[in-house]
Formats: C-alpha cells, sequence, structure tokens
C-alpha cells in the first residue's frame, strides 16, 4: 500500500531530523528512561523516598500485588471503567461533533462551547454538586428519574455512577477532536456522494467514517492511555467504596504511594499497568493503524 | 528558522543562569539587633518556664520560616509575641494548602538548611518526619508536669513534639427533636442500652419511609471501631504494641451493635443520606457521633440548629476506657536548620509551651481538651460544648499511638464493607487485620496503649 | 419538509444533551453566590435564596488571587507556545521523513503519556533540586514541554498531507525549514487549535508539581491557590466555587479564540486532499 518514501536527500532534511531525533533522545533519558528505572529499581525494595526508606525486597511487592485481592478487583474495574468511558467518550463525541458540523444547524459557537463546560471545570468542584445529586435523600437523579438509588454507596452502582460523572466531564474532549477533524474533510467529497445519489447513512458510513479514522485512532488510543491511568474521579466520588468495590488500579497505585506510603508496592503495581498500557496501545494500533484509509480514498 | 531556535536556546539558557544567580550569594538576615536582654518582663509558665530576659542569637537579627496547613492568623499572633519581646527575630509564617503538605513538607525538610525551621506536626505523619526532627531542649520531668499527654510523646527519652490539645468523640443531639420526643436531661443516656431507647425515640417514620433518623453515624462508623472496643477492653495492638488485632470478641461486638441499631432497631439507616454530620446540621438527624471539629463545622455551615453534647455512651457501668482520642501537636524543629536558627526555634518553642493564654486560643478555635493541665478548669474552654462533654472522664481516654493512615483506612473498608456490602463482620475485619499487618511490618510504628494508666486491666 | 423535521429532531437532541451537560456547571456558578449555609442545605435550590458577593470579595484575602492568576497565564502561554511548537516539529519529522529507530523514538513519545506519575514525581523532584530548579518557572515547564499527546497527534494530522505537496515545494528549492513553517503549520491550523486548547487547559489545573516545585509565594500559581480551600476537616465550597468560576475563565477565553479555527475551516472549505 505505502510506497517506499524516498531516503533523506538535502543537507537541511538531515539536520532537521537530527535536531528532532537528538532533542528528543536527550528529553526521554532525562525525563522518561532515568525515573522510570528508578521507580523500577524501587518495585523491588520497601521504598519511601519521603523519610529515606530504601530496604531489599526481592519479589515481594510482586508476590504481595498478585495475592492481594483488592489488586484484582481494581483491575476488573479498570478494564469495565476503560470500555465504557472510551465507548461513550467516542460515540458521544463523534454524533455530537457531526451534529454540531451539520449543514442545518446553526448556533454552532453556542453548543460547542456548551460542550466544552464540563472538560474546563476542575473536577474538585464540580465532583461536590455531582455529590448532591447522587444524594439518595434529595438528589436530582432519584428525583428526576423516580429511583430509590444510593448511588456512591451501593457497590451495583457506584462504579456506574463514577463513570456516568466521568462521561459527562470528558466527553468535550472528543467533540472537540472530531470536530477538528469533521473540518478537514475537503467538501468536495459530500458532493460528489450527493450527486451519486448516496443518503445521509451512506455518506456518514462511507465517506465521513473512513476518512476520520486518523481521529477516531488518535481519540481512541489518547482516551485508552488516560482512562488506564485515571484516578481522580475516584478519588473525589467514593474513594474506591464503598468497601473496595469503585478501586481502579491507578487509585490502587495514588492510594499505596501517597496515603500508606508503599512506594515500592506502588511502583509493583504501577509496572504492571504500565505494560498491559504498553500491550493494549500496540494492539490497537496494530488493529488500526496497518491499513490508511486517506490513502485509499485519495 | 536558525534565528530562532538560537533565540530560543538563547532564551531558555540566560533563564537558567538567572535562577542559578538568584540562588547564591551570602545569606543576610533582616531585621534589627537587640542590645537589651532586660526586657523587665515576668517568667511565664508553671514547670516548663519561660524567661523572657535574655538575648537570643546574641541579638544578632535572624529569620526563620514556619510551615502550616491552617490558622495563620493565630500561629502567627504567638510569632508576632515572640518577635516583640525579641525584636530581632523575623518568624516568617508560610501556609501551605492541606492537599500535597505531607509530601511536600518531607522534602523540603530534605533540603536541609533550605528548608522550614519549625513546622507544624500531624502526629499520623511521624513516621514521615520523625528523621528530620531535632528533640526538645526541654527538662522532661517538666513538660510532663505540665502536660498530662506528653508522656505518650517519648520516643528513646525525648521529645521531638507533643500535644497541645486532644479531641475525641462525643454525642451531639438536637435539643428541639429532643425536647419533641418527650426527653429531658434525665433521659440522656449512659450505656448503649439506654441510648438506642433514646434513639427509639427519635426516630420518625411516614408511611413506612424514615424522616428523621434517631442516631445517624454515616460515615462515623470507622471512628466509632477505633474507640468503642476500649470499652470492652480490647487493645488494638498486641502487648509488643506491633502486631493489630482487630477481630477481638469487643470489635465484634461493637460492629454487631452498630449493624443491629440499623438493621434490627431501625434508629437509622444506611442510606438515609450519606453523611452523618450534614443529616444532623439539615435537621434530619437527631443524633450523631462526632468529634471536637463538629463544632466549627456547625458554627460555619448550621449555626441554626439547637444542639446539646454528652458523653459517648459505654457498654458497662465503669468501662477500660471510654473512646480513642487524638492530639494535635506543637511545632517540630527542623535538625539540620544553621545552630543559629536551632537557638532561636528551641527559645520559641518553650515560649510556646510555657504560654498558656496562647494554648488556650488554639485549644478554642480548634475545641480542644488542653493538655497543658493549667488550662484544665478553664471556665471559657468549658463553655464550649465540645470540651465540656468529654471533660469528666478525659483520663480514661486512650491514644493509641502515631498510627499511620492503614489503620484508619482498612478499617473504613471494612466498616463499608459490612455496612453497605453485606460482608460478615468476622471477614471484614481479618481482611483489614491482614492488610494492616502487613503494612506496619513495613513501618517501625509501636503503639502508646501500654502507656494508658489501666492498661493492665485490658483483656 | 424533511429536512425541517430533521432539523427540529437534531435541536431538541442537542438541547437536551445541552441541558444535561452545563446543568452540575450552572449549579456550580449560582452556588457561587450562596451563602456556605445555603449551599449544604437540605432543601437545595438553583438560584440563591440569599444572594451574596462575599465568596468572590473575600477571595483576595485568602491569598494574593490576583498574582496567582498572573502567574499561571504565564507559564500556561509559555508551555501552550512550545508545545505546539515542539509537537509540530516532531510530528512533522516522525510523520514525513523514513530513518531507522523512527518507530522506536515514536513508541517512547508514547511511553511518555503512560507512565504513572505516582511513582515518579519524586524521583523527579530529586533530579530537579539537584539541578537547582527548585522556585524556578523552567521546572514547571520542562517535564511538559514534550507531549506525547500533541506529538502523536501531530503525526497524525501531518501524515495525512500529501506528499506531493512536499515534494513540489522541494522542487521549487525550499529547504525543509521553510516547508515546515509555510506549508506544513499553516495547513495543521485545526490540529494546532485542539493541542493548544487542551495543553493550557491541563498546565492550568495541575497541582502537585508546582505545589512541590515553588516555595516563593510570589510565583506560586492559581491551581495550588485554589486547594487552599479544601481544609483538613471541612472545605469552604463558596469560596471554592467562587475561585473555580473565576479561573476558568481564561480557559474559556483560549478556548473561544482557537475554536474560531474550527469555524474559518468550514467556511473555506479545506485546503487539504
Amino acid at each position: 500500500m505505502l510506497k517506499k518514501r524516498r531516503p533523506l536527500q538535502s543537507k537541511s532534511e538531515i539536520v532537521l531530523r537530527n535536531i528532532v531525533v537528538i532533542f528528543l533522545v536527550v528529553y526521554m533519558l532525562i525525563f522518561l528512561v532515568v525515573p522510570v528505572v528508578i521507580a523500577f529499581a524501587g518495585s523491588f525494595h520497601i521504598w519511601n523516598p519521603l523519610n529515606g526508606t530504601y530496604k531489599w525486597a526481592g519479589l515481594d511487592n510482586y508476590i504481595r500485588m498478585f495475592q492481594y485481592p483488592t489488586f484484582w478487583l481494581s483491575m476488573r474495574n479498570t478494564v469495565v471503567f476503560c470500555a465504557v468511558v472510551v465507548f461513550f467518550r467516542v460515540v458521544l463525541g463523534l454524533a455530537l461533533a457531526y451534529a454540531i458540523s451539520s449543514k442545518l444547524m446553526k448556533h454552532k459557537t453556542f453548543f460547542r462551547t456548551i460542550f466544552y463546560m464540563p472538560t474546563v471545570t476542575p473536577l474538585v468542584a464540580v465532583a461536590y454538586v455531582w455529590k448532591i445529586m447522587y444524594n439518595p435523600q434529595f438528589g436530582l437523579v432519584n428525583h428526576l428519574f423516580g429511583f430509590d438509588i444510593n448511588w456512591l454507596y451501593d457497590s451495583k452502582f457506584a462504579l456506574v455512577a463514577v463513570m456516568v460523572m466521568t462521561i459527562w466531564k470528558d466527553f468535550g474532549y472528543a467533540v472537540i477532536l472530531f470536530m477538528s477533524g469533521l473540518i478537514s474533510i475537503p467538501t468536495d467529497y459530500y458532493e460528489a456522494s450527493n450527486i451519486d445519489g448516496a443518503n445521509a447513512w451512506q455518506t456518514f458510513r462511507y465517506i465521513t467514517l473512513p476518512l476520520l479514522k486518523p481521529t477516531m485512532v488518535f481519540v481512541v488510543i489518547t482516551s485508552l492511555i488516560s482512562y488506564l491511568q485515571a484516578y481522580v474521579p475516584v478519588m473525589v466520588m467514593t474513594e474506591g467504596g464503598p468497601g473496595t468495590s469503585t478501586f481502579l488500579s491507578s487509585y490502587l497505585v495514588y492510594d499505596q504511594a501517597f496515603v500508606k506510603y508503599n512506594f515500592g508496592f506502588a511502583s509493583a503495581i504501577a509496572f504492571f499497568i504500565l505494560i498491559f498500557t504498553v500491550i493494549l496501545t500496540i494492539f490497537s494500533f496494530k488493529l488500526t493503524g496497518e491499513t490508511s484509509p486517506r490513502k485509499k480514498v485519495r | 528558522m536558525w534565528r530562532k531556535v538560537t533565540a530560543i536556546c538563547l532564551a531558555v539558557s540566560m533563564m537558567v543562569l538567572t535562577c542559578a544567580c538568584g540562588k547564591s550569594g551570602t545569606v543576610t538576615y533582616k531585621g534589627e539587633t537587640d542590645t537589651n536582654p532586660d526586657k523587665g518582663l515576668e517568667v511565664m509558665g508553671d514547670h516548663v518556664t519561660y524567661d523572657p530576659n535574655h538575648l537570643v542569637n546574641d541579638g544578632d537579627p535572624i529569620e526563620l520560616d514556619w510551615w502550616l496547613w491552617d490558622a495563620p492568623d493565630l500561629f502567627g499572633s504567638i510569632a508576632e509575641e515572640y518577635e516583640k519581646i525579641h525584636p530581632n527575630v523575623t518568624i516568617h509564617i508560610i501556609n501551605n494548602p492541606w492537599d500535597g503538605f505531607w509530601t511536600k513538607l518531607p522534602l523540603a525538610l530534605q533540603k536541609g538548611e533550605d528548608g522550614p525551621t519549625l513546622f507544624n506536626v500531624h502526629n499520623s505523619y511521624q513516621h514521615l518526619l520523625l528523621n528530620y526532627m531535632e528533640p526538645y531542649d526541654i527538662d522532661i520531668q517538666d513538660l510532663e508536669e505540665d502536660f498530662f499527654t506528653a508522656k505518650s510523646h517519648e520516643i528513646d527519652g525525648k521529645i521531638y513534639y507533643m500535644d497541645f490539645g486532644i479531641m475525641t468523640g462525643a454525642i451531639y443531639y438536637n435539643k428541639d427533636m429532643w425536647a419533641a420526643a418527650g426527653l429531658t436531661e434525665e433521659d440522656i443516656p449512659k450505656t448503649w442500652d439506654e441510648f438506642r431507647e433514646v434513639a427509639k425515640k427519635l426516630t420518625i417514620m411516614e408511611d413506612g419511609k424514615m424522616v428523621q433518623a434517631g442516631f445517624n453515624f454515616n460515615g462515623d462508623f470507622e471512628n466509632l471501631m477505633q474507640g468503642v472496643p476500649y470499652q470492652y477492653g480490647d487493645t488494638i495492638f498486641d502487648e509488643t504494641g506491633t502486631v493489630p488485632r482487630l477481630t477481638q470478641e469487643g470489635q465484634i461486638e461493637t460492629a454487631q451493635m452498630f449493624l443491629d441499631f440499623y438493621e434490627k432497631d431501625h434508629v437509622g439507616d444506611k442510606d438515609f443520606g450519606t453523611d452523618a454530620a450534614q443529616s444532623f446540621g439539615q435537621g434530619q438527624s437527631a443524633m450523631v457521633y462526632r468529634w471536637g471539629h463538629f463544632y466549627g463545622y456547625m458554627e460555619t455551615n448550621y449555626p441554626d440548629i439547637n444542639y446539646g453534647t454528652f458523653e459517648i455512651p459505654t457498654a458497662t457501668e465503669d468501662p477500660f476506657a471510654y473512646d480513642r482520642y487524638n492530639g494535635e501537636s506543637t511545632p517540630g524543629i527542623n535538625k539540620n536548620a544553621t545552630p543559629e536558627q536551632k537557638e532561636v526555634a528551641q527559645d520559641f518553642i518553650r515560649f510556646y509551651l510555657a504560654n498558656q493564654e496562647k494554648q488556650k486560643e488554639l485549644c478554642m478555635n480548634y475545641s480542644l481538651f488542653p493538655s497543658n493541665n493549667a488550662l484544665r478548669d478553664d471556665k471559657d474552654l468549658l463553655k464550649n460544648p465540645a470540651i465540656q462533654a468529654v471533660s469528666e472522664h478525659i483520663d480514661n481516654y486512650i491514644w493509641p499511638g502515631a498510627m499511620p493512615a492503614t489503620l484508619g483506612d482498612n478499617l473504613k473498608i471494612a466498616c463499608q464493607d459490612m455496612m453497605y456490602n453485606n460482608t460478615p463482620v468476622e471477614e471484614a475485619l481479618q481482611n483489614a487485620e491482614d492488610i494492616v499487618k502487613v503494612d506496619l511490618s513495613n513501618q517501625e510504628f509501636v503503639a502508646s496503649e501500654n502507656l494508658y494508666y489501666r492498661y493492665s486491666e485490658h483483656q | 419538509m424533511k429536512k425541517r423535521v430533521l432539523k427540529i429532531v437534531l435541536y431538541i437532541v442537542l438541547a437536551v444533551v445541552g441541558v444535561i451537560t452545563v446543568l452540575p456547571f450552572v449549579w456550580m456558578i449560582l452556588s457561587s453566590f450562596k451563602t456556605n449555609e445555603e449551599i449544604s442545605a437540605l432543601h437545595q435550590t438553583l438560584i440563591p435564596q440569599n444572594f451574596t458577593l462575599e465568596n468572590y470579595t473575600s477571595l483576595q484575602s485568602n491569598f494574593n488571587f490576583l498574582r496567582y492568576f498572573g502567574n499561571s497565564i504565564l507559564v500556561a502561554v509559555i508551555v501552550t507556545v512550545l508545545v505546539v511548537y515542539i509537537s509540530c516539529l516532531c510530528g512533522f519529522v516522525l510523520s514525513k521523513y523514513e530513518f531507522k529507530g523512527k518507530n522506536l523514538i515514536f513508541g517512547f513519545v508514547m511511553l511518555t503519556m503512560m507512565i504513572p506519575w505516582s511513582v515518579t514525581i519524586i524521583s523527579r523532584y530529586t533530579m530537579f533540586m539537584k539541578a537547582g530548579l527548585q522556585d524556578t518557572y523552567l521546572s514547571l515547564i520542562l517535564p511538559v514541554m514534550v507531549s506525547g499527546f500533541g506529538i502523536f497527534m501531530m503525526k497524525q494530522d501531518i501524515s495525512s498531507l500529501p506528499d506531493e505537496l512536499l515534494e513540489a515545494a522541494r522542487i521549487d528549492g525550499a529547504n525543509e525549514f521553510r516547508i515546515f513553517h509555510q506549508i506544513v503549520l499553516p495547513m495543521s491550523k485545526n490540529s494546532i487549535s485542539a493541542i493548544a486548547i487542551f495543553q493550557f487547559l491541563w498546565i492550568w489545573e495541575d497541582y502537585l508539581w508546582p505545589y512541590l516545585m515553588i516555595d516563593d509565594e510570589k510565583k506560586q500559581l492559581l491551581a495550588v491557590g485554589l486547594t487552599m480551600f479544601n481544609g483538613r476537616y471541612s472545605t469552604d465550597y463558596g469560596g471554592l466555587f467562587a475561585a473555580t468560576v473565576i479561573s476558568i475563565v481564561p480557559v474559556i477565553i483560549v478556548y473561544t479564540i482557537f475554536q474560531k479555527r474550527f469555524v474559518a475551516g468550514a467556511t473555506a472549505g479545506s485546503v487539504k486532499g
């Protein structure tokens, strides 16, 4: 599919490449490799950099991790959380972006700004509002929909409640990115499909979607990566409760590092998540990145 | 392009340079020189005394930083009073946000001299700070004469910080609801059985739906679980003070009792609001178990609620102890500060501990029972309902020690599991015990329970 | 006719989603005019019963609000500009050039997004301390100026630029820097806007790192000041809401500036393809 690009020729190409490569390599060494190596070494120790504890522990942290019931529970929660939130972020984001950019719509700026509002609002501030809305006694959610559910304190619903809040907070991200992707699609494609007599769905399915693929890949992968590391929603809404039912792996890492000061144990879990993330990311790239639809269209 | 790149590089290196330059240079202190050692002031304090009539740092100007996370004006007024006596000293009050303070402070102390000379301490973070602390240069006997909780802060014969006041739990009740239920002062319960009956009277149901809870402990269960088992003679740690025991009879009985309040007696409900404090403030719950800071909470958020307090009920007539308490701590001194700064800091701490007036203000501000024996019967303090409720048997409260967060956090998980996830009591407590054991085995924690004067009576 | 119905349906759907979206947000704004007593009252109302401006007027007394605000803007603008430029440059090279190790480098760039900060932040702190960077804005800029998010995005975007366009410019004798500045950058405006919007927001909200690095109160950032409302025993929600409302104004301004790009792109059609 891809034709082999010509090798670098001009001097300026080589210079530019060298600048970027050297810059990135040096930067990565300092800001990525060194801290990661330190943390990796720490995962084999009883480690608390705040008071200087650093005792060899061998594989204890990893063994403890695999025997820790909360760890497995948190991994399960993380997978569910990621799948649901990423799915809704993409679907909602795409649908709304598509709706706003529709030719039928006026007041585009107004709607765009509205959908961006939750994204800019710091979670610590709105979390309180959400907690009130989820209150079993006088919360808006129960009133509005006629439920009688203690949302944040019922292990069947707590994770759902956190996910709903997260989707609310974050779908604006996808709206913005898809908008920017949709704008880049040349109008001639639509005109051509109009002439061919394609209906709205066909146009979306066979023109818009394939052309949006780079944006789609980007949104899915960055969402996946960031939700595998998400812990703030849980921290501000449930602190992992009731019991441990809403623990996410990254919240566990945060809790072990900055509440329990078991940095070694936290590092071990963090590396597990890191490897998990890398595998998932490579998998997603393989799944989506091999063929480039834009080239096909062209 | 090249011009741009060069410009950026230049700009960056300029920034680095300016920063580097900003740091060097010799240290000069601002402030005036003090030449008059005889201030004509009286000696303060009972056993720990402070004689203001001397020069500190030979009267030469000196500055030090004091880090806090709350009440900069109040702590600042102590510093100001000191600066008035010793005009050559400047104490910079630096107020930090609580979130992240316990990460920032130990890291700052790793910088040695560049860290703060004085810093407020919270005892649950002792394990992070002790390495950086200088013991108080005050006779321990004197400290123990003046402060009844001082002994519990002795580490290898030294004191690095101690309490200026202590806080514990009490029952807060809504007086209007109390009267509406036909209850009087006479009905204030002494035991949990009496308490249950009162709670039943205070509960109001309408059409099978609760509209007023007699007793609400949503969110407070784990605090009750850390204190009430003492009433049965159970200590949290074994004789060595290192092994946590959370599955003893008293703990299981306590947990079951509170669960039964909701499930059998229906004096409250796990789904009746999510936060007992809020529910009490909103006039939905008649009684709650809260710690002293609840006084300030009610004052800011719900000033219109007419409430009173009483001591926590007990399981038996003469309990082993009533509840757990915790202290608010005096400042720590950075052991890596300059000798001059340390000298001033030590002098300041002596001033702080001999200054009963300021300790009273602090206790008022936080609704704390004063640690200083001289303030024990202070009328103003006893007017505060939060302090008054705990004052009668204050010696019968136990401080388990400078416990790291793991115990409270895992008990909280256990309590939520019991309450919301229907986990059997023994199983939930056993899980917590297992995890806490591992966490504590990695730290050098020793409990202070054995310092309790009736420790030998425990089971 | 069909179009009309469709249009109405579209508007209704967007309006419903819009209301759900802004409700918690509007609630917060209106709550910033309530007393703390009212914020935690049993009977919650959307509209303040006792309208008060006190939460706003007392902001400056809590900490030097205006100063922190200015500091935050300075840092956020510098970082955003740097991130945008570096992302574009790296994205260009990583998408349009073929060389050995390209994928490896890109892999490392992606890794920067996956590093759990909780276990690296303290070693990073120690590194910065040893380098003498405490209390400098350089310490806030350096660790975020290479953004995996930005580079990945620009790589995606620039790779869809037709090679022929660049080739033509090369034949005309333009060197790579010129191609980058005069062809690639202008054609990536949409993505640049998106990066700018997010990067500004992320820097604006970041709390722990500036809190650890900056000791000097005069240099402190707004996000750190905002947590002052979050005390040990209780939170001053009125103050927190008021400060939050003011603090998101710049983010919205940045957003409105850059989102104009999207509109411009739509009307002008696209140059790409």
